[in-house]
């Protein structure tokens, strides 16, 4: 029985390292060298998530190759390449004229440039070490490396506000939990692959420096919001709940010096340099977003003040404090709305109203809700990304609530408002996904630690002894003098006793630790399932299996892309919708006319405007646009449904926001409000120019017998205008699975001489009033009226 | 970065470079080589070498293994229903979209393949039978009808380019009318009727309202292709002829009588033109920099001046001089024209602008769009990008910024003085608590 009892005691040390690690007498510890155990056992278990989540982010680059996916992270990697071949100044400065033709992109001053640089510097230094790595190896890389750092700040961030163990724990969910790994695969080359990061190391910072009270830490925390700043928008989500944090302290009257000390600093330093970053620049003080942090600086100056005055003044003041605060800050906000209206400061951007209404964005602004991550979030995409953390997840809040500290009420705040945005829109999943693992580790932490000390009270009681009284030492000795009073709260008495009753018998207790395993266990099989099989696509190279399992590869985007690389003018400019605008820049090397960073409205408006009209208007302003060739994709023949045909209607609608009265999203739908590609479509949509583009030549084919031909796989329906001819537009290329079809559109010059067509004539003429009689072997003309000549016969000449 | 010089016309021009060059005729009979002997003659002097065939020759082609046989093509053959050998509407039509040039005549009796090949560039030839009747305007000569009709040289098209001299004696015309295409900007009306005429059956009471009344009724139409290939439709044959050339003209009604019409002046001068001998322009070089230097940056700063410089050339015989004008403008475009301008011409055909780009950045285009009747298409777009200033390029300090400067500065010396005075204080105060 002994050797098994001491086990069960290691695991829970191993669990719990910090309990002894802060006590330092160390006098119930069998084993003297706990504090190195606790920190090998802390660096395996850290060293084992970083692997592993770094291994579970492979599959892509295992099943495919070591690519670049999706979208934006074609422009990122185009970006970085850029910056690694001329410079960094050169990449501030760098006025890209092949995007949003003509009106071209200052990317330097678009872009969030944290991810190119951090890239570019991991380059720069490997290759002073003279190890040649091509760039586009570290940008496929780099969102899995720092998974790592994520799992690691995610532990730090989780230490500081519960315990070690927690830590551990969340530090393993983050590291594979698929609600972060879906923006963090090998390939998926984007801001949000570090900006979590940056966030967690912030967060923890922020904390560490609400503890100590040290304008290090605080300087710290600014610094690695500047890096925050630089690698992506949602900095704002710092921004804003930082300030929240305090002032939720203020008004749970948790006032301390150590709080003033760290919120200034951060905040004016935090300001100063988030506004270093040129796309950033004037918006911290200029937009509304940001104001709330600068309205919380001026109250707790306010506050700070205020209690100043009490310590020097008469106690009296204490029954109008509050009053005084809510007066002044009424003020505050009166000011702030009468700068608003008068234009000083920007109101809130559409983006973040589309976080208050849903349905905003709807109405007021197609184009961000036209894009799919932007949508309202399913409770289906809450378990499929985050499983078992979703609903032990509220325990841990629970438990933060009910031992509340300072740093305790951040993650709470941060906790409430990210589940909050994550509701709204399933790209804030992605905000979500840290606190939940942070508290899904606290609930499991505390969980296993009730159910592996019960295995024997007395030990338990004296470790409770022990624990008081070094709590008590604690607050005692002056290095810690400084620290919270509310942690004392984190034992609390009532709690034990619950825990300790004698209900509880063995088997229960295996059997809920049992469980708690199998729960982890089926965790950990889910987020490999999910990984493999929603998350680790390019969506560059499609794969579809057959009947056999047998893997066929759809490399039809690739294939388009060469081709115009290799077949078109190097200063051809290619009309497409603007979510293939960076694939286009990046692997085709060719002039776009919008791209996936839809800054101007009205330029994609056109575009979409031209894809929504009939060939004729289209013609009008592609040659306007100076448009060469035109790329749709088409995905009836495969049944691929993202394809442009079903983003038609936001096409239509981006369209009728900026030109009500050339179109109307009415007129493509049936009169029963359908939309539909089949002959009862609406006329409008049959001959847009997106109908003809996707469907030329399609009514030829026959996919198979039992299907009519111009059978549309996607849609399901048998193409309603099969037979037309393309006036102004000819089929270039057409891919291997017709996915991307290519037109050329013609010049105006190839339109030599305007003829007239028979309709058109006015002098009425039978167009087949002479036939010919030409023949193979006689090739001889017709000449009215001529003598001929028939032997035997005198000439006959017909009076004219 | 790059700029992107790209003349549409250049390839267009070379092609037809040099005066005269082969010439298929295509006739009804082989009488009309001696009925028109006088036009035939005057083509072969100025250099053609003209190729004579019936138009329903089994043998007829324009083009072999891909390359054009004639660079022009004369249709004297009014009544020819279908074209002999491989000649047909459709290959007239790709010979002109290859830059090939034709003149046609038609007749009163113009057969089908002429009105297809007429609807195919724009025109209409009038029902077969009908001719231009003018009751006013006929020639003494007139058999009755009143079709052989008078028309005042007045009435041709205001381009010396085409017909030359305007003041010439009037014009002998017997044949159908034409119709063109009103929607067609490329049309040229080089000669029309005068107000009095129509075109109808003279041979049948009129029922139906005439499909050409007045100056609406064309006798003489040109094309001007965009690729810049020319087109001529007359509607009558006889305008060509030796007779026509030699009569003299007299109104029947209020007759000053002319020794000889004005026919052979203008056919010779609408000839030449067709095959392009008067009014071919082209761009030879372009040029543009900043002031002060001599090569085109990779890319244009806002607010830079520029200097624009183009070179236009105009064909005389077979020899390229400099092309003098007053009225070539330039643009400066990014979806809508920023600038738009004439230049200044500076000698030796060489036209120059100088501005101040916008403080707008993007890809512009210096583009110069010169169409005047008579001339060919002078079009000449360069690319190049104008981008924002850079970093470097804001001025350093500005006024408006001193009191932060000052600000930033005080406040350095204050904490400098605050420190110095907190550190003395506090040595200062411990022996007065003790």
């Amino acid at each position: 029985m002994l050797p098994n009892k001491t086990s069960v005691i290691n695991t829970r040390k191993d669990m719990f390292p910090d309990k002894k690690s802060t006590s330092k007498q160390m006098k119930t510890s069998t084993l003297t060298n706990a504090a190195g155990l606790n920190s090998l056992i802390t660096f395996t278990v850290l060293l084992l998530a970083w692997i592993s989540g770094f291994a579970s982010r492979l599959f892509a680059v295992i099943r495919f190759e070591s690519i670049i996916h999706e979208f934006d992270p074609w422009f990122n990697y185009r970006a970085t390449a850029y910056m690694v071949q001329h410079g960094f100044y050169n990449f501030l400065n760098w006025f890209d004229e092949r995007a949003w033709y003509p009106l071209g992109r200052i990317v330097g001053g678009t872009v969030y440039p944290g991810l190119m640089i951090t890239s570019g510097s991991i380059h720069y230094i490997l290759h002073s070490l003279n190890i040649p790595v091509h760039i586009r190896d570290i940008c496929v890389f780099l969102a899995p490396i720092f998974s790592g750092l994520t799992a690691i700040s995610t532990y730090l961030l989780t230490k500081e506000i519960w315990s070690a163990g927690a830590g551990l724990f969340a530090a393993c969910f983050i590291a594979i939990v698929p609600g972060y790994i879906s923006r963090s695969v090998a390939g998926s080359y984007d801001n949000e692959g570090i900006a979590i990061f940056a966030l967690q190391i912030t967060y923890y910072l922020w904390v560490k420096s609400v503890k100590t009270g040290s304008i290090f830490w605080a300087s710290m925390t600014a610094l690695s919001y500047f890096y925050m700043v630089s690698a992506w928008g949602g900095y704002v989500f710092i921004i804003n709940l930082i300030p929240l944090h305090v002032f939720a302290l203020l008004i749970m009257n948790r006032f301390s010096n150590r709080l003033f000390t760290s919120y200034t600093t951060f905040y004016i330093l935090g300001l100063l340099l988030s506004m270093q970053i040129p796309f950033v620049g004037f918006q911290p003080i200029r937009t509304s977003e940001h104001m709330a942090a600068g309205g919380v600086f001026g109250l707790l100056i306010f506050v700070a003040t205020l209690r100043h005055l009490r310590t020097v003044l008469t106690k009296s003041e204490m029954k109008y404090f509050g009053g005084v605060v809510a007066v002044i800050a009424a003020i505050l906000l009166l000011i702030l709305i009468c700068l608003t209206y008068a234009g000083i400061v920007a109101p809130w951007s559409g983006r973040f109203y589309s976080l208050w209404d849903t349905g905003y964005a709807k109405i007021h602004i197609p184009i961000i809700a036209s894009v799919s991550e932007h949508q309202p979030t399913t409770w289906f995409s809450f378990f499929f990304d985050l499983h078992i953390l979703v609903t032990t997840f509220p325990v841990g809040l629970w438990y933060c609530i009910k031992r509340i500290n300072d740093e305790r009420v951040f993650v709470i705040l941060y906790a409430i408002s990210a589940v909050y945005f994550a509701g709204v829109m399933v790209r804030l999943m992605l905000t979500l996904t840290p606190v939940v693992c942070m508290l899904a580790g606290i609930a499991f932490s505390d969980l296993l630690e009730l159910f592996f000390k019960e295995e024997d009270s007395e030990r338990d009681r004296s470790n409770n002894g022990s624990e008081e009284e070094s709590e008590e030492e604690r607050e005692r000795s002056p290095g810690r003098a400084l620290y919270d009073k509310a942690g004392k709260l984190r034992r609390m008495r009532h709690e034990r006793p619950r825990g300790n009753g004698d209900g509880l018998g063995v088997n229960l207790r295996n059997g809920v630790v049992i469980g708690a395993f199998v729960l982890m266990m089926m965790f950990t099989l889910h987020c490999t399932w999910i990984t493999s099989n929603a998350y680790s696509s390019p969506s560059i190279v499609l794969a579809s299996y057959s009947n056999d399992g047998g893997r066929a590869i759809l490399d039809d985007f690739r294939e388009a892309y060469y081709w115009l690389a290799q077949n078109t003018p190097i200063d051809a400019r290619i009309m497409s919708w603007w979510d293939y605008g960076y694939q286009i820049a990046g692997m085709a090397n060719r002039t776009t006319l919008v791209d996936n960073n839809t800054w101007n409205n009205s330029h994609i408006a056109l575009v979409g405007k031209a894809m929504s009209s009939n060939e004729s208007a289209a013609y009008e302003i592609m040659t306007s646009l100076d448009v060469d060739y035109v790329l749709v994709i088409f995905g009836g023949m495969i049944g691929y449904s993202g394809d442009d045909v079903n983003k038609f209607l936001w096409m239509v609608r981006i369209a009728e926001g900026e030109h009500p009265q050339d179109i109307r999203e009415s007129d493509y739908f049936t009169e029963r409000g359908e939309f539909r590609v089949d002959s009862e479509g609406s006329p409008t949509l049959l001959n847009s120019l997106m109908y003809k583009l996707s469907y030329y030549r399609f009514g030829e084919v026959k996919i198979d017998y039992r299907s009519p031909s111009g059978y549309d796989r996607t849609r399901n329906a048998e193409i309603g205008n099969k037979n037309f001819q393309l006036t102004y537009l000819e089929e270039a290329y057409t891919t291997e699975h017709w996915l991307v079809r290519i037109y050329r559109v013609k010049k105006p010059n190839e339109f030599n001489r305007p003829s007239i067509p028979i309709s058109k004539r006015i002098v009425a003429r039978n167009a087949n009033s002479y036939v010919s009689k030409k023949t193979p072997r006689r090739k001889k003309g017709y000449i009215k009226g001529r003598p001929t000549i028939i032997k035997g016969q005198k000439p006959q000449r017909k009076p004219t | 970065m790059r700029f992107i010089n790209k003349c549409l016309c250049f390839v267009a021009i070379f092609g037809a470079a040099n005066a005269g060059g082969p010439t298929l005729v295509l006739l009804d009979n082989l009488a009309i080589k001696e009925t028109h002997s006088i036009f035939f003659k005057t083509l072969q002097d100025g250099g053609y070498t003209l190729t004579f065939k019936l138009a329903d020759d089994a043998n007829l082609q324009l083009s072999k293994y891909g390359e054009y046989l004639y660079q022009h093509l004369i249709i004297f053959a009014p009544s020819v229903e279908e074209f002999g050998g491989v000649l047909s509407v459709g290959t007239i039509t790709d010979f002109i979209d290859g830059g090939g040039n034709v003149l046609v005549a038609g007749s009163s009796q113009s057969g089908d393949a002429l009105h297809e090949l007429a609807s195919e560039c724009g025109f209409e030839i009038d029902e077969e039978d009908s001719a231009v009747i003018d009751h006013l305007n006929y020639d003494v000569s007139d058999n009755g009808y009143h079709t052989k009709i008078v028309a005042d040289s007045v009435n041709l098209i205001d381009a010396p380019a085409i017909v030359g001299n305007k003041n010439v004696s009037p014009l002998l015309y017997q044949g159908t009318g034409l119709i063109a295409d009103t929607e067609n900007p490329l049309i040229l009306r080089l000669l029309t009727a005068s107000s009095s005429a129509y075109s109808y059956n003279p041979q049948t009471p009129i029922r139906d309202y005439p499909h050409a009344v007045g100056k609406n009724t064309l006798l003489i139409a040109a094309l001007q292709a965009r690729n810049n290939a020319r087109v001529v439709f007359s509607g009558s044959l006889y305008f060509f002829s030796d007779e026509a050339f030699t009569s003299p003209i007299q109104k029947a009604q209020d007759g000053q009588k002319y020794e000889k019409s004005g026919n052979e002046a203008v056919a010779t001068m609408i000839a030449r033109w067709v095959f392009k001998e008067n009014g071919v322009i082209r761009v030879s070089a372009v040029h543009h920099h900043r002031v002060g230097e001599s090569e085109p940056p990779a890319a244009y700063t806002i607010m830079d001046d520029v200097v624009y410089s183009i070179d236009v050339q105009k064909l005389a015989g077979d020899k390229w001089v400099p092309y003098e004008t007053n009225d070539l403008q330039l643009e400066f475009v990014r979806i809508d024209p920023f600038i738009r301008m004439t230049m200044k011409p500076v000698g030796n055909g060489r036209y120059e602008a100088r501005f101040k780009i916008p403080d707008v950045y993007g890809v512009y285009q210096f583009k110069v769009d010169y169409t005047r009747i008579g001339l060919t298409h002078l079009y000449s777009t360069t690319q190049v990008s104008v981008r924002p200033l850079q970093h470097t390029q804001y001025e350093r300090f500005i006024p408006s910024a001193f009191p932060y400067y000052v600000s930033a500065f005080s406040m350095m010396g204050g904490v400098f003085l605050f420190s110095l005075v907190f550190l003395h204080y506090k040595e200062d105060t411990k022996p007065k608590s003790e």
